[in-house]
């Protein structure tokens, strides 16, 4: 018989612990986390010294190149349209071509940005020359990366347009440590 | 840690591009200086230029990726107009043209420098 008070003493006790630790829980009127509540606080009270380190903290992932190549035929499209458009039927004029050469850069700059090819950079190139029998001669030479640099062009008469698509590598995708 | 701060240091930032004209105009002249326009050689005078003027740039070393066009004209009194646009990181990437010509011809370089990282 006495041993019935020790074993309801001895309970009470063990009922005393979880329930200190989950007064706040129960002011939240959460009952149905009561056994959740009381495994985290247990965790809490045995393994202080974690609390320096609460803040998970991941490697730097590195995204190496783009994920989506660049679609050449959509931007020679871009050129023969550009192109077609601005220079049907004119002739050569000094100030004229002048103005002209800029504006098609950037009208053809536009147009392949708004591609929205996510990491390349774009130049675009645009020669336009007079036809007088006379003779010229355009190369061009690239240190890239060739799975997933492109260039294309496109001429019309005397007017040549070349336009290369650089990829862009190595952003990190977070900030470094220091 | 030390070694970290010098690799990151080391970039330098912006394309130089007075650096750059210098070495294109060596290798201009280096090819075509004292030549008249010839068709027949033209073809290896422009594949030469620009090859040159990729060597030396990638000797510098430094993290770029470059595109170099080189133009030759004959001169009979026609006009050319070239005109560059470009969708890039304007602090980091650069480019620079060279003009260049003799009795006979005109020479254009155009060499466009894009960073990597």
């Amino acid at each position: 018989m006495s041993d019935l008070p020790k074993d309801k003493s001895q309970k009470r006790e063990k009922g005393k612990a979880p329930s200190e630790g989950s007064h706040g829980v129960r002011g939240k009127k959460t009952p149905g986390r009561t056994k959740d509540s009381i495994s985290t606080t247990s965790c809490i009270d045995e393994l202080g010294h974690h609390e320096d380190n609460t803040r998970i903290t991941m490697e730097n992932t590195y995204q190496l190149g783009p994920l989506k190549r660049f679609p050449v035929s959509a931007v020679t499209d871009i050129l023969k349209d550009v192109l077609t458009s601005y220079l049907q039927e004119e002739k050569y004029e000094v100030e004229w071509s002048q103005k002209m050469t800029k504006t098609i850069c950037e009208v053809i700059r536009a147009r392949v940005k708004d591609l929205m090819i996510p990491r390349y950079k774009t130049v675009v190139l645009v020669h336009i020359g007079q036809r007088t029998s006379q003779s010229m001669q355009i190369s061009s030479r690239c240190l890239w990366d060739a799975t997933n640099d492109t260039f294309t062009s496109y001429s019309l008469r005397t007017a040549l347009c070349l336009v290369w698509q650089l990829s862009t590598l190595f952003t990190l995708s977070e900030s470094r440590r220091q | 840690m030390t070694g970290m701060e010098e690799y990151q240091n080391g970039s330098e930032g912006a394309f130089n591009s007075e650096e750059t004209d210098g070495i294109v105009k060596e290798c201009i002249e280096n090819v075509v200086a004292g030549d008249d326009y010839s068709q027949g050689q033209v073809n290896k005078w422009t594949a030469s230029i620009v090859e040159r003027c990729l060597t030396q740039l990638v000797k510098q070393g430094k993290p770029y990726k470059y595109i170099v066009t080189c133009a030759v004209m004959q001169k009979t009194g026609a006009g050319l107009h070239t005109a560059n646009s470009c969708y890039w990181d304007t602090a980091m990437d650069g480019s620079c043209t060279v003009r260049w010509e003799n009795r006979t011809m005109y020479c254009v370089v155009s060499v466009f420098a894009v960073a990597i990282a």
